[in-house]
């Protein structure tokens, strides 16, 4: 449109932890407005199966039908195909009813207990019409005897249960069932200056005692010079505690504590629906999205011109 | 059983506009977009990335309801600018600022990858 202007930030970003369900990065040279949107878009925009439909066939257990299908919905499904299906809603291929490829998949449930041992039945004898998506297995792999399904209901002997489930994409707005994410926060680097002159002037039981008036370990005290050393500034909660304590001494300005407003840390961590890192790329790849669809129209930018013109002839006479 | 379905917080009904504009009638170059399912995600970033723009003089978002599934921005321009020209201009940068946030992940992803 007009050539070249922009006010473009080119924010820096670096991975400080990877693992499949928890990612932690930095983010550095651009604002809350920005880490807020990315955080909002991975709980409740980020596409995600889950269970939506349940036909329960034969139900004897002690837990009531919709109990049960409430349960199902919240067990996490693996959703990597996700972000390219389509939602029932918007399917024109089908009307969402568990056989169409597009936009759901159909499990299957079949479980009875036959002994006076009392039987589990959890996420993994819940059997999908597609192997992509599946519920997600938590089991370690440092110990592949241990079954760690997710427990859905308990049977005794003569209890069944039977059904047929639906599982389709949707967004945690919808239902938190959908929602890809355990938790997502984002914290201000604290940029931490302790007023050395002040400092030194302290003898070693007030410097003691002012350490351990942080709630959390931020400060401590080097055990061969005696001086008071920032030890994790991370871990600083924005209590103002040893800002207090300075102050109750008589030595205001012993520290300034500052939140850098550009600089972010992230934790991420998924129900592993999809990897953590995936989770991220997925909400950038939404928000774009997002924004794409709130451009003004064609339509509304001629309705405008016109409207200018008539402002003009209206203006000039 | 006459609960308003829980899609109407996110699904444009058929028949309204996304993206409605209306000029103010008193002030010239200041304008309201009203956005419809839309709410703080977008209505925070669209109005921090206005601010980076100097032509931009006012420019604010409102949620005027929780169960009005919509949000209204504020602009007002300098005479050099327009509110239609500031709100795209920010619409591209945010997007172009997501496309190199994309790449810096992903280059992080590689290095990290390569690691484990
Ligand atoms: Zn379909």
């Amino acid at each position: 449109m007009d050539g070249g202007v922009t006010y473009q930030r080119f924010p820096k970003l670096k991975i400080r932890e990877m693992r499949d369900d928890v990612v932690k990065f930095e983010l550095r040279e651009t604002d809350a407005s920005m880490a807020n949107a990315l955080r909002r878009v991975m709980i409740a925009e980020v596409p995600t199966v889950a269970i939506d439909l349940v036909e329960i066939e034969v139900n004897s257990t002690v837990l009531n039908d919709e109990f049960i299908a409430h349960r199902l919905g919240l067990i996490p499904l693996t959703s990597d195909r996700a972000m390219s299906m389509r939602f029932s809603r918007d399917c024109d291929a089908c009307d969402g009813d568990g056989q169409c490829e597009f936009c759901s998949v159909e499990f299957h449930l079949r479980a009875k207990c036959l002994t006076d041992q009392t039987l589990d039945v959890t996420s993994k004898d819940l059997y999908s019409s597609d192997h992509t998506v599946v519920p997600v297995d938590f089991s370690d792999p440092n110990e592949p005897g241990e079954q760690r399904g997710i427990i859905i209901v308990k049977l005794r002997r003569g209890q069944e249960l039977r059904l047929r489930a639906i599982a389709r994409k949707g967004i945690g707005k919808d239902h938190a069932k959908w929602s890809p994410a355990a938790t997502v926060t984002f914290m201000y680097e604290p940029m931490i200056r302790i007023n050395e002159d002040l400092m030194e002037n302290l003898s070693l039981e007030d410097k003691r005692s002012w350490v351990e008036s942080s709630p959390t370990k931020v400060f401590d005290i080097d055990p061969v010079t005696q001086q008071v050393v920032v030890v994790d500034p991370e871990a600083y909660t924005y209590d103002d505690e040893v800002i207090k304590k300075a102050e109750a001494m008589g030595k205001p300005g012993l520290v300034e504590i500052e939140a850098k407003e550009d600089s972010f840390i992230f934790t991420v961590e998924s129900t592993g629906a999809v990897k953590a890192s995936q989770l991220v790329l997925n909400a950038i790849e939404i928000l774009k999205q997002k924004l794409d669809a709130v451009r003004l129209s064609d339509d509304t930018v001629e309705a405008d011109d016109q409207f200018g013109e008539l402002g003009a002839h209206m203006r000039g006479g | 059983m006459n609960a308003p379905d829980r899609y109407e917080r996110f699904v444009v009904p058929e028949g309204t506009k996304k993206v409605s504009y209306e000029r103010d009638t008193k002030i010239i170059n200041a304008a309201s977009f009203t956005v419809e399912r839309e709410d703080h995600t977008i209505g925070n970033i669209l109005r921090m990335q206005l601010h980076r723009d100097p032509n931009v003089l006012f420019a604010g978002y409102k949620l005027p309801h929780p169960l009005q599934y919509k949000i209204i921005v504020r602009i007002h321009t300098a005479s050099q600018s327009s509110p239609m020209q500031a709100y795209n201009q920010a619409i591209n940068d945010l997007d172009k600022e997501l496309d190199h946030l994309k790449n810096a992940f992903e280059i992080e992803l590689a290095k990290h990858s390569r690691e484990y």
